[in-house]
């Protein structure tokens, strides 16, 4: 047996049975001896080492980092009396609820643990160190933890039905199955898996054509021509981006509490993900720029070239957390964007909450406080909150010298004129004030002027009083109109002049960038509980200890010689992606994985630590995980791979003996059913009605608010361009799940309420899509006539195609013929009733009251009522849109 | 190892009765085999399944274990610390020493503008009611009904923060964010009465959220079913519930209906898939709603008299009378949850509180009296329990310089709510704050107790009611010590 077929059954043995342990509350606890390494020390990290072993001083001088040092005790004695519960004084404290202080006390389970191994003897697991140096450090146990071992890629089980087996994934899977007397469920049909792929890959329809096409292409390989095909569309990667997007937190505004600002050059940052995806760049690139580009680029940032650009631009990657420095200088929000940003690093690339261990050592997983700190390192000098820049002082300006130049020419002539002006203005002012004064009694005239030509503070006590006594000689250049209106025409003759000036300048465009300021190495503190007015020690800056094997830890040079910038993030991004990181190919590849199938094989694809899920497939991950760094960390290659499976081409259907076995589907017996994301729903929804418009990149789509208070927009762009405000979600794509980004979106939750309902029922935005969707009808039918029933059900036969890509049964032929024939005499009538109403009340009124009508009529313009056979062709629009045909894919 | 164990999971038994359990529920649809019905039935012991496949939860009302008194709960939540020793703590010892200093220690929030000096009540205390308990003068409506209240004079969240207290009273661990609130967990365990409306419904305040804002009706780690609905504090209170002028009646009808017609040919493909099912269920549904939730939030038709009584006539108190009668409706017509939330923390009285207190007490004084008057006129009152209080009180000495003008910091040592209804025994105190108002001495109540004992009277056993998530069994009251506090039911 091979080494790694053994490790694959050691690794299923361990997922069984903890599977088992998790639900049913360890029932073979009771038969296995307890020990201080498995049982213990997981409680004690939790409650007690804060205070007892984690830091330097240790309350009542007692450590319980080690059996031995609980034997020998604190100020009052022995904590532990091993095999005398009753006499031990740590479990008296603990069971009176003494112990541990504060609000969060151990359950009564993990009090029965400590009781039931003290009883037992208070055995350890193995001889216990000599020596332990500070802090409370990464056990064996912890290290044994699934999601820390080594990438190695498993053998393939061997299966029978080896038809079945069209990749290695399958293979994994299929012995997963058979092992219940289980198997794939046959393949989907043509239409399905057509539909599917469009709708996973690109997040559009397929056109009725390009489906009718791929049903009579009966090539062996038309499946994987089609496959490659849409991985070359653009819109893959329009589709794909928000999926990358959500976790780095994307959004088009700084979330400040006072105005939640634009920001106006992210959007350039979603351009990016989009352009690198669709190349198809490899991840370890595309992760490198993200964390390092800057340092991948020459300074100074100026006449960049447009691969420059590019790896500037993705740093903004790091720029996503909110930033409300834009609006305070407090330490607080700066150290809090610092923060952030770890949390969207780690949760991407780590699948890990590092966060935990900003206050503390993290009480689950084996991330030592220090280690948070390290991270932190790795990003401080670009983020230095001892020398903080906010947004607008981080830009980057594209002005090339020749933009500079010429602004620089014209700001100078500008500032001449500004100089003319203030000259001009003084003249005006002082004949004003001669002009003025002569309102005053003769005596002061002259005192007065004198006054007023004294700069203010030099002026006497005396002067000002006089100012005072006659405040029409505080003439200045604001109020000049008061007392000579062509003066004050001539000077703004100036002003205009500089405006059309500075109309001249070249635009100056910005990158949103993460960048450091050369020579600014700060020094990373500790900082005590989390809190930065209590730094304490020094760290330098490296990657997680559990990250890399035993006494290999990665640390990484403070300032690289060899680089501008300190280099911290380029190592630490190469480190990433060296191919030895336990956990970020197994991070992304679960993340493609969760995309492809609803489901990620590790089902909390942002925590792969203790309180994270455990793998369903951990042999599938590795080998997975393996292979995407092996074919070049291509994205296309994986998703080529996984769509080329029998896994992916199954039916959905439902089987008596699946249902029985695994009705969630974590076998993957079926294809699961999958509502679409919301931007899929809203993309999918303009196809139909033909008015999506496809353009792509560049600033994003404007939003308003609607007058019932709910974020709309006009714009028909592809849901990834709309504006991303924090504080303004779209209703529409919130109301189905869409993130609305505090920092980022590790999985967005599939939610069923009735709130989708009322919107896919009233809201404008369905009314909207279902008449343009008509209108497409009856243009495209070239059906003029009105009332002519066959003429309308052409129409809605047309509907079908459009909406859900084939053509309508007989039965549904029927159905709509039938839908449309009690609605047209209804809205006959209705329309009949209206237009008599109106009648009656032009009849009623005076001219003006028709003049006013028209008016209003310009300004309601498309929201007069359709005629009855459109209005009926609406509504049955309506219906094929907010279907569950339409919401779902099979 | 196992190997065939899994057929006998009792969530097989669940997905052949999928249907059974799939009710159409307010807001929140589908879904089946939750954790509560297992265990109930026994049977979470005996599951043996694939680890964390996804559960499935659902709103049907749910038989509560134990033997419940109140059926639903209306929380009209106090944010930024009413004032305890000027409108329900009466404190003659510190009118005495009013001006003096305070000998014993203070925890301040704003220390810049920390004092010692004590600050006795400028308002009279009165007994009032038959029981003869002692209120503020600012509050003379509550004074009417001081025989049908509990009021609790010993909270104590031990905290001086509001979010850190806030959290703590709704989802039970100080200052901890991704926990789901009280309603989160009343839903949970029993489901919702309503067929028509949301199990669990925030009325908020035109001035806008609290502080804390969406946390204060948080799922946290449960599903979104078990969310808050938030209806807006104007019209439309909710979005999108009126059909569009041109479609309304017959027109929308046979729209539904032909929508139910394609799906029900579109889960015949797709037999027993349940989220296709809650789809469907979530649209009929919301057809009620259309009805349901309109009819529940017009308060046109109710009598002159009773809108006279929640001061809907009366600018000063029209706003939060109109919440406060709507949330009736709501529990009439089978809400499980409802809460009332003020903008931002008005009761956080740090300076001028002579000025500030009494125009907060007009706003809201009558229209929490009336509800409690009301309900109890409809018979509801045994049913129904009602909340009032905020997360923390206020300390016994002056904040700021001047007495005139000052206000009081933040305490959560001790602190004044009042319960009422549901099988809370009326016309009563519970605990005591010492002599200067500055911290709970007597019987302390802690927002865990607090917690267990709303859950009990609901029948529900705050240790028994469990939540898995990530592997972890969590509850309200988050194995946190507490207790039912007996002394304050009916049938204690």
């Amino acid at each position: 047996m091979t080494r790694s077929q053994t490790r694959v059954e050691t690794l299923l043995a361990r997922f069984f049975f903890l599977a088992a342990a998790v639900i049913v509350v360890l029932p073979a606890a009771a038969a296995e001896p307890l020990t201080f390494e498995h049982n213990i020390r997981p409680i004690l990290k939790v409650h007690c080492f804060d205070c007892h072993g984690a830091n330097e001083d240790v309350e009542g001088g007692l450590d319980l980092r080690l059996r031995r040092f609980m034997v020998h005790g604190g100020d009052t004695g022995a904590a532990i009396v091993p095999g005398s519960p009753e006499e031990s004084y740590l479990y008296r404290r603990v069971r009176d609820g003494e112990m541990p202080p504060g609000d969060v006390k151990m359950s009564p389970e993990e009090v029965a643990v400590l009781q039931r191994w003290i009883a037992s003897g208070a055995n350890t697991a193995r001889d216990e160190p000599e020596t332990l140096a500070r802090g409370v450090g990464i056990t064996p146990e912890e290290r044994e933890f699934w999601s820390f071992q080594p990438i190695r890629r498993p053998a393939l089980p061997k299966v029978s039905e080896a038809g079945r087996v069209r990749t290695p994934i399958d293979a994994f899977l299929l012995d997963e199955l058979q092992r219940r007397q289980l198997s794939f469920s046959p393949d989907a049909d043509k239409r399905a898996l057509i539909r599917r792929a469009y709708l996973d890959l690109l997040g559009l329809p397929p056109t009725y054509e390009a489906v009718e096409a791929f049903l009579t292409n009966d090539a062996p390989d038309a499946w994987e021509r089609l496959v490659d095909e849409l991985l070359e569309s653009p819109h893959y990667g329009e589709r794909w981006a928000r999926h990358w997007l959500d976790v780095a937190g994307y959004a088009d505004s700084e979330g400040d509490a006072e105005g939640d600002r634009v920001r106006a050059f992210a959007y350039k940052y979603r351009d990016y993900v989009i352009r690198s995806l669709n190349g198809d760049k490899p991840f370890d690139q595309f992760i490198q720029e993200q964390l390092a580009g800057d340092e991948l680029v020459q300074p100074p940032y100026r006449d960049l070239p447009p691969e420059a650009v590019e790896k500037l631009v993705a740093t903004g990657f790091l720029r996503m957390a909110a930033d409300p420095t834009v609006a305070s200088g407090e330490d607080t929000a700066k150290n809090q964007v610092i923060a952030d940003t770890i949390k969207v690093v780690s949760t991407s690339l780590l699948g890990l909450s590092v966060g935990c261990a900003q206050c503390h050592d993290h009480r689950y997983d084996p991330i030592p406080h220090t280690d948070y700190y390290r991270l932190r390192a790795v990003f401080e000098p670009a983020l230095n909150w001892k020398s903080w820049r906010n947004p607008n002082a981080r830009r980057i300006s594209l002005y090339t010298e020749e933009d500079r130049a010429k602004a620089a020419a014209i700001e100078a002539e500008i500032s001449e004129i500004i100089n003319e002006r203030a000259t001009k203005e003084q003249e005006f002012v002082l004949t004003a004030l001669d002009e003025e004064v002569k309102n005053f009694p003769e005596e002061v005239r002259e005192s007065i002027k004198i006054a007023y030509k004294t700069p203010s503070q030099k002026r006497t006590k005396k002067q000002q009083a006089l100012l005072d006594a006659y405040p029409s000689a505080k003439i200045t250049g604001g109020v000049l109109y008061q007392y000579n209106s062509k003066a004050s025409d001539e000077i703004k003759k100036y002003t205009a002049k500089m405006e059309t000036l500075r109309k001249k300048k070249p635009f100056e465009d910005f990158l949103r960038v993460l960048t450091e300021v050369q020579g600014q190495v700060p020094q990373t503190h500790r900082f005590h509980r989390g809190d930065h007015q209590q730094p304490k020690e020094v760290v330098a800056p490296g990657g997680l200890t559990i990250a890399a094997p035993e006494g290999k830890r990665y640390d990484i040079v403070a300032n690289d010689a060899s680089l501008p910038s300190t280099g911290r993030r380029l190592a630490y991004a190469r480190w990433l992606t060296n191919g030895r990181h336990p956990l970020v190919a197994r991070v992304i590849v679960n993340r493609v994985w969760l995309h492809h199938f609803g489901q990620g094989l590790v089902a909390t694809p942002g925590d792969f630590g203790k309180l994270g899920a455990e793998p369903t497939h951990p042999a599938l991950l590795d080998w997975l995980a393996d292979e995407f760094m092996s074919s070049g960390w291509s994205l296309k290659r994986l998703h080529k791979l996984i769509l080329s499976s029998t896994v992916y081409r199954q039916s959905s259907t439902r089987q008596t003996e699946g249902d029985a076995v695994d009705p969630s589907n974590q076998l993957y017996w079926r294809k699961s059913v999958v509502r679409l994301d919301a931007e899929v729903v809203r993309d999918r929804m303009l196809a139909a009605s033909g008015e999506l418009e496809r353009s792509m990149f560049g600033a994003p789509a404007p939003i308003s608010v609607h007058a019932t208070g709910q974020i709309v927009t006009a714009s028909a762009r592809r849901s990834i361009y709309l504006q991303a405000r924090r504080t303004q979600p779209v209703a529409m794509l919130k109301e189905f799940d869409a993130p609305v980004m505090q920092t980022n979106c590790d999985q967005r939750p599939s939610s069923t309420v009735a709130s989708q309902a009322l919107l896919l029922m009233n809201s404008d935005f369905i009314l909207q899509r279902a008449v343009a969707f008509a209108r497409r009808l009856r243009a495209e039918t070239l059906s003029t006539t009105t009332g002519n029933p066959e003429q309308l059900a052409e129409q809605a036969k047309r509907a079908w195609r459009l909406a859900y890509a084939r053509s309508a049964s007989a039965d549904e032929e029927r159905t709509a013929r039938e839908f449309l024939a009690t609605q047209l005499p209804l809205l006959k009538e209705r329309d009949a009733a209206r237009r008599e109403r109106e009648k009656e009340a032009a009849a009623k009124k005076s001219d003006d009251e028709k003049k006013n009508e028209d008016k209003k009529k310009d300004k309601k313009k498309g929201e007069e009522p359709l005629d009855p056979e459109l209005q009926a062709l609406t509504n049955l629009c309506q219906a094929l849109l907010s279907s569950n045909e339409f919401l779902y894919v099979d | 190892m196992r190997t065939n164990d899994l057929r006998s999971s009792p969530i097989t038994h669940g997905t052949s009765t999928r249907r059974d359990f799939l009710a159409s529920n307010a807001m929140g649809v589908g879904h089946v085999a939750l954790a509560w019905l297992l265990s109930q039935e026994g049977l979470l012991a005996k599951q043996e399944n694939l680890a964390k496949a996804r559960p499935q939860f659902d709103l049907t009302p749910k038989q509560a274990p134990g033997e419940p008194r109140a059926k639903a709960m209306i929380s009209l939540f106090m944010h930024g610390g009413p004032s305890h020793m000027d409108l329900t703590d009466p404190k003659p010892e510190l009118t005495k020493y009013s001006g003096t200093k305070y000998g014993d220690d203070i925890g301040y929030s704003f220390i810049n503008d920390a004092s010692k000096i004590l600050y006795g009540s400028p308002w009279q205390f009165k007994p009032r009611g038959r029981c003869g308990t002692e209120l503020s003068e600012l509050l003379p409506q509550l004074s009417e009904i001081v025989d049908d209240i509990c009021l609790i004079r010993s909270m104590h969240t031990g905290h001086n923060g509001h979010e850190v207290s806030i959290r703590f009273m709704h989802s039970g661990i100080a200052g901890q964010l991704g926990r789901p609130t009280i309603g989160s967990w009343l839903t949970y365990g029993l489901g919702s009465e309503s067929q028509d409306l949301p199990a669990y419904m925030v009325l908020t305040d035109p001035a806008g959220h609290p502080v804390d804002g969406v946390h204060n009706w948080s799922n946290g780690f449960m599903p979104p079913i078990y969310q808050g609905t938030v209806l807006r504090p104007r019209e439309p209170r909710i979005f999108n519930l009126d059909a569009p002028q041109h479609l309304r009646g017959r027109l929308q009808g046979q729209n539904l209906s032909l929508l139910a017609e394609l799906n029900r040919r579109h889960l015949q493909k797709h037999p027993a898939e349940a989220d296709l099912e809650a789809r469907i269920s979530s649209y009929e549904l919301a057809a009620r709603m259309q009805v349901a939730a309109k009819e529940a939030l017009d308060v046109s038709s109710e009598s002159p008299a009773t809108k006279k009584l929640y001061g809907l006539d009366d600018d000063v108190t029209r706003d939060y009378g109109t919440r406060c009668l709507i949330a009736r409706r709501l529990v009439e017509r089978g809400v499980r949850f409802v809460q009332l939330f003020l903008g931002s923390q008005p009761w956080d009285n740090h300076a001028n509180i002579r000025g500030r207190l009494p125009q907060l007490c007009a706003r809201t004084d009558k229209p929490c009296a009336a509800l409690v008057k009301d309900l109890k006129e409809r018979g509801l009152l045994d049913t129904t329990l009602v909340h009032w209080g905020g997360e923390i009180g206020r300390l016994p000495v002056i904040q700021g310089k001047d007495m005139k003008k000052c206000g009081r910091d933040h305490n959560g040592q001790g602190f004044s709510m009042w319960l009422a209804g549901g099988g809370i025994k009326g016309g009563m105190t519970y605990g005591e704050t010492d002599e200067f108002g500055h911290r709970a001495v007597l019987d302390k109540m802690t927002p865990n107790d607090y917690q267990a004992t709303v859950l009990h009277l609901f029948g529900l056993d705050h240790t028994q009611l469990v939540y898995e998530h990530n592997g972890r069994k969590h509850r309200l009251t988050a194995n946190q010590e507490c207790r039912v506090v007996r002394e304050i039911l009916q049938n204690g």
